[in-house]
């Protein structure tokens, strides 16, 4: 196996009580590259992510980070934002990122401040009164304020204000380290987002229907990414 | 180390709304009952009352505690949160254990420190017939370390009933039930099984521990301690069993 893939994923698959989430999902992600993984509500992408993270255990299939199977210590390694909202709301910006940087070793102090600044948030402001686009912004601080080599990003601009939009798409470009990460961005609104991937991935219903280079796809189908998307999904 | 303290410290601070709402409620109903007796509305048994009402109130607390600690990280989705931390199961389940005990311990603390400032007149006159403040104290903190065991196991039993639970997408709270009756029921059968193995143990005098001689003469209280080794013993290993399944195999919502 090469180890310069930060993800592999093979034959993943994911059963609910109420549906097949997964159905045989296979991906080799590179180092260095912005994936998205783009889909509909519905239809694994969630999943996918979680299976990956550890939040939900798969029911086949396999998965690898930087070639070594889900563990304490690749969760070590594995920065992720999830959809919901998983901050707690007692706490104060401040307190919210004192506690996330206790547990991990590449957290990075000089950049939460920078982040912090670009973001707009003033780190004394209660987590409870903060605005939606707020919150997502400081999930993505609390992500990006590490050197993790795997980041994922579950619908990050889901239901945000196109200003916090915008924020959060500028804050990935200028933190993310190509040398060094790996970031896959899940989302169903491909519009905004499409010039942050390198390649993409489709899902349908709990298995891939297309994937590829960005550009390769752009060249082959002659269209961009987002009209690509709304045809595969309309 | 500091991990453990982070997450003491955050479940600890998730609860101080709540527990200074029962340790207010507390004092409140000390202070209404102490003003009724002394207007002679209530009589003096009415203090007794008023303090056995928490400490009967508590191993209730301790129980729902236990269990809502949980159902918030679920309900709140901040389990996400705790789930990718790059921690044991075991650290966080027991900082959730141990801010409980900690919680237990302050509202002991507030319900005898209630006691001495409403009911001191009242607590003078049982001291008449006790042997002395010394032996009230040494007793009082005995009884607090041999309660400590209890409802420690009381929280590993529902801790484990949680996570069980989440491990099923349908009928949780019928699977958390049967969880809860079953540990207990198991680790009450482990104590009786292996009770031979630690018949060498000799029995605990508790009429030496409690020097209960001083309160009446002759009073002789032996303390078998085999069986409960066995259990002590099968409720770490279901302390440690609820640690491993937290961080391999419990799931958020779907």
């Amino acid at each position: 196996m090469s180890t310069n893939q930060a993800l592999v994923v093979r034959d993943l698959k994911k059963k609910y009580p109420k549906a097949d989430a997964l159905k045989g999902v296979s991906l080799s992600l590179p180092q260095g590259e912005i994936w998205g993984l783009l889909g509909p509500n519905g239809s694994g992408k969630s999943t996918l992510l979680k299976c990956v993270v550890g939040l939900v255990t798969p029911d086949g299939g396999d998965i690898t980070i930087s070639g070594q199977p889900p563990s304490r210590e690749t969760k070590a390694q594995v920065a992720f934002v999830p959809e919901v909202e998983n901050l707690y709301r007692w706490m104060t910006i401040r307190q919210a990122i004192d506690f996330t940087a206790t547990f991990y070793e590449d957290w990075e102090h000089e950049r939460v401040e920078e982040l912090l600044n670009f973001m707009r948030l003033d780190p004394t402001k209660k987590i409870s009164s903060l605005s939606k686009g707020m919150r997502a912004r400081l999930k993505l601080i609390l992500a990006l304020s590490r050197r993790a080599p795997l980041i994922l990003l579950d619908e990050p601009f889901s239901g945000i204000d196109p200003a916090s939009r915008d924020r959060i798409v500028e804050g990935i470009v200028r933190q993310f380290k190509s040398e060094e990460q790996t970031m896959i961005i899940s989302t169903h609104a491909v519009g905004d987002t499409e010039q942050l991937f390198d390649a993409v991935v489709f899902l349908d219903e709990g298995t891939v229907s297309l994937q590829g280079n960005a550009e390769d796809l752009r060249r082959q189908y002659g269209r961009s990414i987002n009209d690509l998307f709304k045809e595969v999904f309309a | 180390m500091k991990s453990f303290l982070r997450l003491l410290r955050k479940d600890l601070e998730a609860s101080r709304w709540p527990m200074g709402f029962l340790s207010a409620i507390t004092l409140g109903i000390m202070l209404l009952v102490s003003l009724k007796i002394a207007t002679g509305g209530w009589p003096t048994q009415a203090a007794v009352a008023a303090v056995t009402f928490p400490l009967v109130f508590l191993p209730l607390w301790v129980l729902w505690q236990s269990f809502q600690t949980l159902r918030t990280e679920w309900r709140e989705d901040t389990v996400y949160t705790l789930l990718v931390l790059p921690e044991p199961g075991w650290k966080i389940m027991l900082a959730k254990l141990s801010a409980i005990l900690l919680e237990y311990t302050v509202l002991l603390v507030v319900t005898v420190v209630g006691m001495l400032i409403f009911f001191f007149p009242m607590v003078q006159e049982a001291m008449l017939v006790l042997p002395g403040a010394g032996w009230v104290v040494r007793n009082g903190i005995l009884l607090y370390v041999f309660s400590l065991f209890m409802i420690a196991s009381t929280i590993i039993f529902v801790q484990l009933a949680f996570v069980v639970s989440k491990m099923v997408g349908r009928l949780q709270g019928l699977v958390a039930l049967w969880t809860l009756l079953l540990s207990g029921w198991l680790v009450d059968r482990l104590g009786i099984l292996l009770e031979p193995l630690f018949g060498w143990i000799p029995t605990i005098p508790v009429h030496a521990l409690f020097r209960l001689n001083e309160l009446k003469q002759g009073m002789v209280a032996d303390w078998n301690i085999a069986p409960e080794i066995g259990t002590w013993l099968g409720t770490l290993a279901l302390l440690v069993l609820t640690s491993y399944l937290f961080e391999h195999y419990v799931e958020v919502n779907g």
